[in-house]
């Protein structure tokens, strides 16, 4: 523990000692001074997870405030409902609106190698809590299974972190992340106290990304966590393949993810470039602690779907699996309609 | 029974938009499709990762633009471009431009996201600005 604790410290002397070398280096002049925009996504979502159909609402803002050259505020909130079927009444019923400020967060471009962040942030464990979650993003509604490994209680951390991405070589780039996250008991912006980094190489010319993450929980059982991401996307293909594997002692657990755009197709081409097929297999296998966010039993699931992008931010998306477990296999069958918005809050910059 | 109108009221925003969008996409498509080449195909002709830079001869003038910084207008868009499918394309469908502003705080939140490098944040604003 004093080990852990030593390289810690160790690690956040050597970031200020980064920092102090990074104010030397002018920021990035940019023709275009950043104005605060509000994007984000709304999304209507059906579930019909084991036959029972349920409808989700779902509305995602996203605020970025850039402050001076260096300096960010971002903060992406979720308000979400869930409309179900009750039995002796008719049509759906929700209940109130879930609202969730799903991260808040100052970030300070340091220099090329680093930029700080403060606040709350997604934590960064493997690629899908914080590149794919949004709806919008996402190529098959439903979540992973060990989409809640390490990711904390409200899949975020209140901390800092420290992170940044470079040309390590002219053949690759590496990325990296290091963070520290304190308890907050307070629903729902609840998170555990656990420390964590991860590390990517992205190979620009193969468009070949893997990485690994890992994370140590400093409070109950004081386990260490770990995971491995991949993402591919051959240049000859119109195919992207995502691979994600975390364990931990509550849990572990694998998907893979292959999407093909019919782009290639010699006939309705407008229509084929818009259509994405999509399938995803994942296995979850139980660990020796528990966790209600997690299967209870050894759970496999495969699904398969189809994409139709009407533009870059409007997306319908459907798709049907199946869940295989002990405690029985249901079907899985999700139908939506994604939109992402961006609004400037301020002059664009366009010419009049 | 309000929250049935609201379900209705949602539904009706989400038809009026996919309408809306639908009604925009012919003269969009256009240059949507322009700026998709089917995978595989050069993106633009100044493509500088699909050539041997040391060997040829329009490589290594590209080299030696890139060193003195006076890459060309038509070059550093394409390296724009390529840097875009890289990065971007991993997790993004190719959009239409941003206005200049809007993009520059876009690129930001996104350096901080996707862990851009500096050289990637500078290319790609270029190309989805100009």
């Amino acid at each position: 523990m004093v080990r852990f604790e030593t390289l810690m410290g160790l690690a956040v002397v050597g970031a200020f000692f980064i920092v102090s070398a990074g104010f030397a280096q002018e920021a990035n002049d940019q023709d275009a001074k950043p104005i605060p925009i509000l994007q984000g996504s709304v999304a209507l979502i059906s579930d019909f997870t084991g036959g029972q159909p349920d409808i989700h609402p779902i509305a995602t803002p996203v605020v970025l405030l850039p402050i001076g050259q260096r300096w960010l505020f971002e903060t992406r909130a979720t308000f979400e409902n869930d409309f179900v079927e009750v039995p002796g009444r008719s049509g759906f019923h929700g209940g109130p609106v879930q609202k969730e400020v799903e991260y808040a967060q100052l970030d300070f471009v340091a220099n090329k190698f680093m930029t700080i962040s403060a606040g709350r942030f997604l934590t960064p464990f493997g690629i899908f809590n914080e590149r794919l979650y949004p709806a919008w993003i996402r190529n098959l509604q439903s979540d992973p299974l060990i989409l809640p490994i390490g990711i904390g209680p409200s899949n975020a951390s209140t901390g800092a972190m420290v992170r940044g991405g470079f040309q390590a070589r002219p053949q690759f780039d590496i990325n990296y992340t290091v963070y520290f996250s304190t308890v907050v008991t307070t629903t729902p912006v609840d998170s555990d106290r656990f420390a964590g980094g991860r590390t990517g190489i992205f190979v620009p010319k193969a468009r070949l990304e893997v990485g690994a993450s890992f994370q140590h929980l400093l409070q109950q059982e004081r386990s260490n966590l770990f995971g491995f991401h991949a993402i591919w996307q051959p240049t000859a293909l119109p195919l992207d393949l995502r691979w994600e594997y975390a364990r931990s002692k509550r849990g572990s657990g694998y998907w893979l993810e292959p999407a093909y755009k019919l782009s290639q197709l010699p006939f309705l081409q407008n229509e084929m470039r818009r259509t994405q097929l999509v399938a995803r297999y994942q296995e979850f296998f139980t660990g020796p602690a528990v966790s209600d966010s997690l299967p209870p039993v050894h759970t496999k699931q495969f699904e398969f779907g189809a994409n139709y992008y009407f533009m870059d931010g409007l997306k319908f998306a459907t798709n049907y699996g199946r869940q295989f477990s002990s405690l029985g296999n249901v079907n899985v069958w999700t139908l939506g309609l994604t939109y992402r918005f961006v609004v400037p809050l301020g002059p664009d910059g366009s010419p009049k | 029974m309000k929250r049935n109108c609201m379900m209705l009221c949602c539904l009706a925003a989400m038809t009026l938009l996919v309408g809306k969008t639908l009604g925009q996409e012919r003269p969009k498509s256009e240059t949507f499709s322009k700026a998709t080449p089917p995978a595989g195909a050069p993106l633009l002709t100044g493509n500088s990762k699909s050539t041997d830079e040391s060997t040829s001869p329009q490589g290594a003038d590209r080299t030696e633009q890139a060193r003195r910084g006076t890459k060309s207008e038509p070059s550093e868009r394409a390296e724009g471009e390529q840097r875009f499918r890289e990065n971007c394309g991993r997790c993004h469908q190719p959009p239409h431009k941003f206005p200049p502003r809007v993009m520059a705080a876009a690129i930001r939140h996104m350096r901080v996201r996707a862990l851009l490098t500096d050289e990637d944040m500078r290319l790609i604003l270029n190309y989805m600005t100009r």
